[in-house]
């Protein structure tokens, strides 16, 4: 069959009513567990994963899948509107989504953000159809050493994203680094930096800290600049994005797009590397670097092209290798399982209404987003003109009961007041919070890599350099911190950030 | 030492930071102190904490000592109200929500978290706690199924 | 006098509160089944497939809790600081909750969890990408007699059952491998597609179910070959004395009363019986062996002596 048969075959699985159905109530729920802060998918579709029991194999996986990329479109109204991120992957739409929010464009930032992952969901789509096995044999090129070289390119890309100096902002991602090794090391079961605490074993989870920093300490700062009659946003101007928002952003999208798509393929912070390489990559080709993080709609629009295109493509080892990238995944593979399928190369044979089926559905699933969220933008952005004395209790309660709905602890709860208080600290000594999540997310990886890394070739450090991909990315690293280290450089660094400083 | 040499010296934002960075180091450094390091090739639980709490020191001073030479800045005004009612409201709600089940925790956290915003009305605050809770509960546990007990029995 | 009738009288009400309890069990509160795995794992998959067959027989929900990490004793931890009411069990995993008792301090006391039932025995094996130059545990066990600590091998953790069939085979065939740990199956799997480890444990289960073209199995380390794969030879048979099977089963604490446990333990059994569960297991590669309770009990001892042997013969050797 040729490549238009099986797309064919895939549209006419993914388009009878019930399928159709499926896909919508899937998007939907996804969109609401987004939308509400803490409440993850991953959780949504492990209380869902027996019900699909009772449903045919491709209508109960179209239903989760539309859970998945759904929670992606949500997270990014939370982030945009109330500065709250959702997920890791939403950190940084909050850097200049809220600025927009605040000055009035909140319907602009949402709408490209919506287009954007749109556009970026239909690519990704697309690039699993056609180089799905491809790609994946690009992923599995990653090893050990790889993760080592990527991460801590990662690691010095995310200083970029922060507006303030740079050492701060490397003490900001050795916090998260630190934040993110508590708990049981996975190499030795040794207990570390815990408190004696039982809850810490499993480490911190990332919800905790983001609703703590960013929730709670952003509602703190702001009732203490004047109490609640003080946050005023800037009139609404305009509902839409104007002709020169969209010149702005498409380029961005492209970049993000592309990004996201070969991020995503690699397990674990695929999405979280892509929506901030992404920022990174923007302010850098920008030629206003330093109006990033004020309000511009590039900002938006390249981290949520990347992480909507990186969620698509995490499917494609799941799809072609039968390995699962991230917990997500591993989810989704349950849910082949239960159906008896064993997703690998054998299904794209054996069963292609399967694979195309998903692979068509994903993307009526994010046209049906497009559809959901455009006319609700309106509705969104009504929820600013709420006065912020009535908004502020809601989201102080959609905030713990969301941390302590992930394992119904107190402890979790506690923690995030606790983090609310470190993240009022961090305000008050100005050190933006951005860096800290992605070393908090990232850290555990580098850490883990490099250690089965040091294993494998029983201490001997070349190998980092005697691998093509991970010398590369040691390269660009090394230029990277050469361009920040660069006089020149740090010139015209200090002088785009004067303004903010002084 | 560490003194600044007068009123006009002293950046307090980055000495906070400073102090943050070098704080949380020194207790990384503190508690991982059981921790073994291990080899290169066989690298003990303790390694990385240590090396990124050093480097959390170092970053700590160089942030901190330049700041100490520059001219004066002050930190934001620290009002208490927000701070403390906040912290005390979400602390509440976590200790109230297994033992008094959600409907209590849920007013106690709107009610006493709406004390943080000095020109808080309670004809206002009232229906918005009995609305937001009834909304939660319909949501979250009914909805959602998060599993938290509704009442106290 | 009024000391011991107080202490009779509370025996009683304590009692009787007990008894109520009971009776009562399970009400329609959650059971919370603990998986020290993550999700998609062998052991996630048997008890996410069982949970809904439970929740009929029972009569009330079982939802899953992941908390994987350091061989299971996060999970074990987290089950022993539990309420013993009978609502929260979680998964038992021998070898590993035995050999986590040798030589390492514990947050949790191993005498205060008894097992429910054991749920599937699956062997272990070794495998190795298709085009590997390994076709049989001897090809490999020769180069690495020429190249000592050169073969990686992927394992799950310390004192997982791969690193033990890892330690054994070092100790059978005088050879020196290197341990990698991963976070767990998949990613394991995923490095062993890569080229970035030459072999890695899996369960014969988890092995049946992946793709066939890209591993090949050099061995499987039980006594006689499993039905799953009645090709496959026994480490025995290619004269190697590796003896190694992931045993999955429940768990809740001992002093959960002894009614509760039993009622669970039926369940169980009645679940595995039913022709419907046993379709599904079969999908799912699951190798079913129903023990009770009291007999998987019975011979740990027996077991945790031998793996204490292998523990220390290594320990001696190096």
């Amino acid at each position: 069959m040729t490549f238009v048969d099986l797309l064919m075959l895939g549209f006419s699985e993914a388009i009878t009513p019930a399928n159709l159905a499926f896909c919508l109530l899937g998007a939907l729920l996804g969109t609401l567990i987004g939308v509400l802060p803490g409440i993850g998918p991953t959780a949504t579709i492990a209380v869902l994963l027996p019900i699909t029991f009772f449903l045919p194999p491709l209508a109960g996986i179209i239903m989760l899948a539309g859970i998945y990329y759904g929670a992606q479109y949500g997270g990014s109204t939370t982030a945009v509107l109330v500065n709250l991120p959702g997920e890791a992957s939403a950190v940084v739409t909050t850097l200049d989504g809220y600025q927009m929010a605040r000055q009035g464009r909140a319907g602009a930032a949402l709408a490209v953000a919506a287009l954007g992952s749109f556009f970026a969901g239909t690519v990704a789509t697309f690039a699993i159809a056609l180089a799905g096995p491809t790609l994946s044999r690009f992923a599995l090129n990653f090893g050990p050493a790889e993760y080592v070289s990527l991460m801590v390119f990662g690691l010095l890309a995310a200083t970029i994203l922060a507006s303030g100096p740079v050492l701060k902002a490397i003490g900001m991602i050795l916090i998260g680094l630190l934040l993110g090794m508590v708990g049981t090391d996975q190499a030795t079961g040794a207990e570390r930096l815990t408190f004696g605490a039982i809850e810490l074993f499993d480490g911190i989870d990332f919800i905790v800290i983001a609703i703590g920093i960013f929730g709670f300490s952003e509602i703190i700062a702001n009732l203490e600049r004047t109490g609640s009659e003080g946050v005023k946003l800037a009139p609404l101007s305009r509902l839409w994005p104007t002709r020169q928002d969209f010149r702005d952003s498409w380029g961005a999208v492209l970049r993000g797009t592309g990004l996201g798509t070969l991020l995503g393929l690699l397990p674990g912070g695929g999405a979280t590397l892509a929506s901030f390489s992404a920022y990174s990559l923007e302010k850098k080709v920008s030629k206003h670097p330093e109006r990033f993080g004020t309000g511009v709609v590039e900002g938006v629009a390249a981290p949520e092209a990347a992480n909507n295109a990186a969620a698509q493509s995490s499917f494609i080892p799941l799809l072609t290798l039968g390995i699962p990238s991230n917990n997500m995944m591993a989810m989704m593979l349950s849910a082949f399982m239960i159906h008896g399928i064993t997703p690998g190369p054998t299904v794209l044979t054996n069963q292609p209404e399967i694979f195309w089926g998903l692979v068509a559905s994903m993307w009526i699933g994010n046209l049906l987003l497009v559809v959901i969220n455009l006319p609700m933008i309106g509705l969104w952005v009504n929820l600013l003109t709420v006065p912020y004395r009535l908004l502020y209790p809601a989201i102080l309660l959609f905030c713990c009961i969301g941390v302590y709905s992930m394992s119904n602890r107190i402890f979790d709860v506690v923690l995030a007041a606790g983090f609310g208080l470190l993240g009022y600290a961090f305000r008050k000594a100005k050190c933006e919070p951005g860096p800290l999540l992605l070393g908090f997310v990232l850290g555990p990886l580098l850490e883990s890599n490099l250690r089965r890394t040091l294993l494998i070739t029983q201490g001997d450090p070349t190998i980092f350099v005697e691998r093509p991909i991970s010398l590369a990315m040691l390269v660009a690293t090394v230029l990277l911190l050469a361009l920040m280290i660069l006089p020149s450089f740090r010139r015209t660094r200090e002088e785009a950030f004067q303004e903010e400083e002084v | 030492m560490a003194r600044p040499s007068g009123p006009a010296k002293g950046d307090r934002p980055d000495l906070l930071s400073a102090g943050l960075f070098i704080g949380l180091g020194a207790l990384g450094l503190y508690m991982g102190r059981g921790l073994e390091s291990g080899t290169l090739a066989q690298m003990g639980p303790g390694f990385l904490p240590r090396a990124v709490c050093l480097l959390l020191v170092a970053v700590g001073l160089a942030v901190g000592i330049p700041a100490l030479r520059r001219p004066a800045q002050a930190i934001e005004a620290i009002r208490l109200r927000p701070l403390l009612v906040i912290t005390a409201a979400v602390v509440g709600f976590a200790y109230a929500a297994t033992p008094l089940g959600f409907v209590l925790a849920s007013l106690w956290l709107i009610l006493a978290g709406s004390l943080a915003d000095p020109g808080g009305r309670w004809r206002q605050v009232l229906p918005l706690a009995a609305g937001l809770t009834l909304f939660g509960a319909l949501v979250f546990i009914y909805g959602l199924g998060v599993q938290v007990p509704l009442w106290p029995f | 006098m009024t000391i011991t009738k107080t202490a009779a009288l509370a025996a009683i009400l304590s009692a009787a509160a007990t008894g109520a309890a009971l009776a009562d069990w399970p009400t329609d509160r959650p059971i919370e089944m603990i998986v020290a795995f993550a999700p998609g794992g062998g052991t996630d998959i048997m008890l996410r497939t069982l949970a809904p067959f439970l929740e009929a027989e029972l009569d009330t929900q079982f939802p899953v809790l992941n908390r994987p990490g350091a061989s299971g004793e996060i999970a074990y931890t987290a089950l022993s600081q539990a309420r013993p009411d009978g609502y929260t069990v979680s998964s038992l995993n021998r070898p590993g909750f035995l050999t986590m008792q040798i030589g390492r301090k514990l947050r949790y006391d191993p005498a205060e969890i008894c097992p429910i039932a054991r749920i599937v025995e699956d062997p272990g094996t070794f495998i190795v990408q298709a085009g590997s130059p390994y076709k049989s545990l001897a090809d490999l066990v020769a180069f690495a007699k020429e190249n000592p600590g050169a073969v990686s091998v992927g394992t799950t953790g310390v004192g997982t059952d791969e690193h033990l069939a890892m330690l054994q085979l070092e100790q059978a065939a005088g050879i020196d491998l290197t341990a990698v740990p991963f976070g767990g199956a998949n990613e394991a799997k995923t490095a062993l597609l890569g080229g970035h480890v030459a072999m890695i444990g899996l369960n014969v289960g988890e092995y049946t179910q992946s793709d066939h073209d890209a591993f090949r199995a050099l061995a499987q380390f039980s006594e006689a070959r499993s039905t799953l794969a009645p090709d496959l030879a026994t480490a025995w048979e290619q004269g190697f004395d590796v003896l190694m099977s992931s045993e999955r089963g429940l768990a809740a604490r001992c002093d959960v009363p002894e009614e509760v446990r039993a009622k669970l333990a039926a369940a169980v059994d009645t679940a595995l019986a039913n022709p419907e569960f046993q379709d599904k297991a079969r999908q799912q590669a699951l190798p079913l062996a129903y023990k009770s309770g009291t007999d998987w009990q019975a011979d740990m001892p027996v077991r945790l002596a031998r793996y204490t042997e292998i523990f220390k013969l290594i320990e001696g050797g190096q």
